[in-house]
């Protein structure tokens, strides 16, 4: 039985409806992500669980509990603000002590609980700085500390990098998963960033204008996408329109599509093609419109007959030049079995 | 930098530079003037003061009328500041954070006494009170006056208010916290200096509200405004400049203690 389970969430603000039956369900000391381009209702949907928002209709069951109608000062539930909300008047142990002095935990006990999750995010130095004197990632520390000295029962993260730099990002990234997997406490995170949620999580939820798109393994949404918005969203992706003819997709090579007759949609990401000298053979045909060389790979855009350039990534060697611009090449699937045919293209076409 | 200046730049500051230094006297020096007639020996004013006497201060003191209604101005004072800052809080929260219908109406209606000359609702009062059978008094006084300053402290509240993140309160709530507990814990602590000037503004805005007290204030016990328009019809000795001297000294204690407890820049806030 999953852990926390939100079930068929709906919500309006005034004529816009940002979440239109949300069903997510997060086993146990997962990590779960919520992946969705900004205004796609992400960030509402955590704050129902947190209970900042009042759901339109659907359940929201924590641990076997419907915590639906309870205010969010009851629930067990540890909420990491985007700008960390830290108190900008008390101190940094006031702050993680304040969740204990609201519930009157004794004066011996707060101090110990509030040591010990300084010692968690490696913040005990700093106990007496005020928020105005930290940095960023030492704000979002205190945050996440403030939180968990509760023990609640799940800890919820909105866009908690959000503020950081890019450099410090990946390493708070990395840090914050150790520090999970340490506590053990089951965690959802928002994030519009793909690789942040690759990261972090062990499924991702990718929403789509109010509603969940595809929940997984991050590799598996990534290897199987089912939608074109999906496979564009994580990771990059070559959208193709495609026929298909007796069970196989009408190009050279062939790939295998258990659909019926008619078009459909093609998804090769752009490390399964490779370039090949032109003339006759399997694969599209076209000239080499851009080359951009990133160390480990190179990245071209290739034009065809299609209004999207293929984008293709490959391998470099050390001193290998990249194929001169205009000059024509063949592009083929290195694994076909790895392509993907949808029946709906990007945008629902 | 002034180097660089070009000729043209330079006059300008010359001119700005001016403008502002006789901006500056024009603010101050009435105030300097009064403190320096009040040391005239003499018994009228006179300007420059012929020496240094504190003859007319021991004047004051030693007047029974005028320390009659340096103590009721006080307890107005404080009485006005205590209702204004109880009255005036809630009603901030209610237009900042509140969601209801006519909010912007409530809006106006509460700021609009500021609008309003003093002396109208000194005399709106008076005739409010008469209608009503309710004497000219020192409670009369106090509900005038407090009308009078509401929208200071409904203003000062309101923008410290506005600049509040609201995301402290869901974090405050998310915590464990009620909304009682949100606000003794994590409101009014960030509210407080902006309460703190609210109350010395009201404060010294009753003590020397004279248009206001002319219509409202008690037949006896006058507080001092009052009592010194009276003063000056019959009297013209450097007693009047003694007690402004000192009224000037006292809202400048206010500010002083303001300035070192809750620090000038952040009061405007």
């Amino acid at each position: 039985m999953s852990h926390i389970a939100l079930q068929d969430i709906a919500k309006s603000f005034g004529p816009v409806r940002v979440l239109d039956g949300c069903s997510v369900a997060v086993n146990k000391g997962t990590v779960m992500t919520l992946l969705g381009p900004s205004g796609c209702g992400k960030t509402t949907l955590l704050r129902t669980l947190a209970g900042f928002v009042e759901p339109d209709g659907g359940r929201v069951v924590v641990g076997g509990r419907d915590i639906t109608d309870l205010p969010p000062n009851r629930r067990q539930v540890g909420y990491v603000f985007q700008s960390y909300a830290l108190f900008p008047h008390l101190d940094v142990a006031a702050n993680v002590a304040y969740g204990l002095r609201v519930r009157r935990v004794g004066q011996a006990e707060t101090q110990a609980r509030v040591r010990k999750a300084l010692d968690l995010v490696s913040l005990s130095a700093f106990a007496d700085r005020y928020p105005a004197r930290l940095s960023g990632g030492q704000q979002q520390r205190v945050a996440i500390a403030r939180a968990l000295v509760l023990e609640p029962e799940v800890l919820l993260l909105d866009e908690p990098f959000n503020a950081l730099d890019a450099k410090l990002r990946l390493s708070m990234q990395i840090e914050l998963r150790k520090l999970i997997e340490r506590v053990g406490i089951t965690s959802i995170f928002v994030t519009h960033d793909q690789q942040e949620a690759m990261t972090l999580s062990d499924r991702v939820a990718v929403m789509r204008a109010g509603r969940i798109e595809q929940v997984g393994a991050p590799i598996d949404i990534y290897d199987r996408p089912r939608t074109a918005y999906v496979a564009a969203f994580i990771g990059r992706a070559n959208v193709l329109p495609i026929d298909i003819r007796g069970g196989r997709v009408a190009i050279d090579p062939a790939i295998a599509a258990a659909r019926a007759d008619g078009a459909a949609w093609l998804v090769v990401r752009p490390e399964n093609l490779a370039i090949e000298n032109a003339g006759e053979g399997p694969g599209w045909h076209g000239t080499v419109a851009f080359a951009t060389p990133q160390g480990a790979t190179i990245e071209y855009e290739i034009a065809i007959s299609l209004a999207e350039p293929l984008r293709v990534v490959a391998l470099r060697k050390v001193g290998e030049p990249p194929a001169a611009v205009g000059s024509p090449v063949r592009v083929r699937a290195i694994d076909p079995a790895a392509c993907v045919v949808l029946e709906e293209g990007p945008d629902g076409v | 930098m002034k180097k660089n200046l070009a000729p043209i730049d330079r006059i300008g500051r010359f001119v700005l530079g001016a403008v502002a230094a006789f901006s500056l006297l024009l603010l101050v020096a009435p105030s300097l003037i009064v403190v320096a007639i009040s040391f005239e020996p003499r018994g009228f004013i006179a300007f420059p003061p012929s020496g240094l006497s504190l003859r007319w201060y021991e004047h004051v003191f030693a007047n029974r009328q005028l320390t009659d209604s340096v103590v009721v101005s006080l307890w107005v004072s404080l009485a006005v500041a205590g209702i204004t800052l109880a009255l005036g809080v809630p009603a901030a929260f209610a237009s900042v954070r509140g969601t209801f219908a006519g909010k912007a109406a409530a809006n106006a209606f509460l700021l609009a006494p500021q609008m309003m000359p003093g002396m109208v609702i000194g005399i709106a009062s008076l005739f409010f009170g008469a209608y009503f059978a309710f004497r000219a008094s020192n409670a009369m006084l106090i509900l005038a006056l407090s009308v009078f300053c509401l929208p200071f402290v409904i203003r000062i509240a309101m923008a410290r208010l506005a600049g509040l993140d609201p995301r402290l309160d869901e974090a405050s709530a998310n915590l464990g916290a009620g909304k009682l507990e949100t606000f003794v814990r994590v409101t009014l602590p960030q509210l407080g200096p902006a309460l703190v000037a609210a109350a010395a503004f009201t404060f010294i805005e009753a003590f020397d509200n004279v248009t206001v007290a002319l219509f409202t204030s008690d037949v006896r016990g006058r507080p001092l405004p009052v009592e010194l328009y009276y003063l000056v019809q019959y009297d013209s000795t450097p007693a009047i400049a003694a007690i402004s001297a000192l009224e000037i000294g006292l809202s400048f204690a206010i500010m002083l203690v303001l300035a070192r407890t809750v620090g000038l820049e952040r009061l405007g806030r």
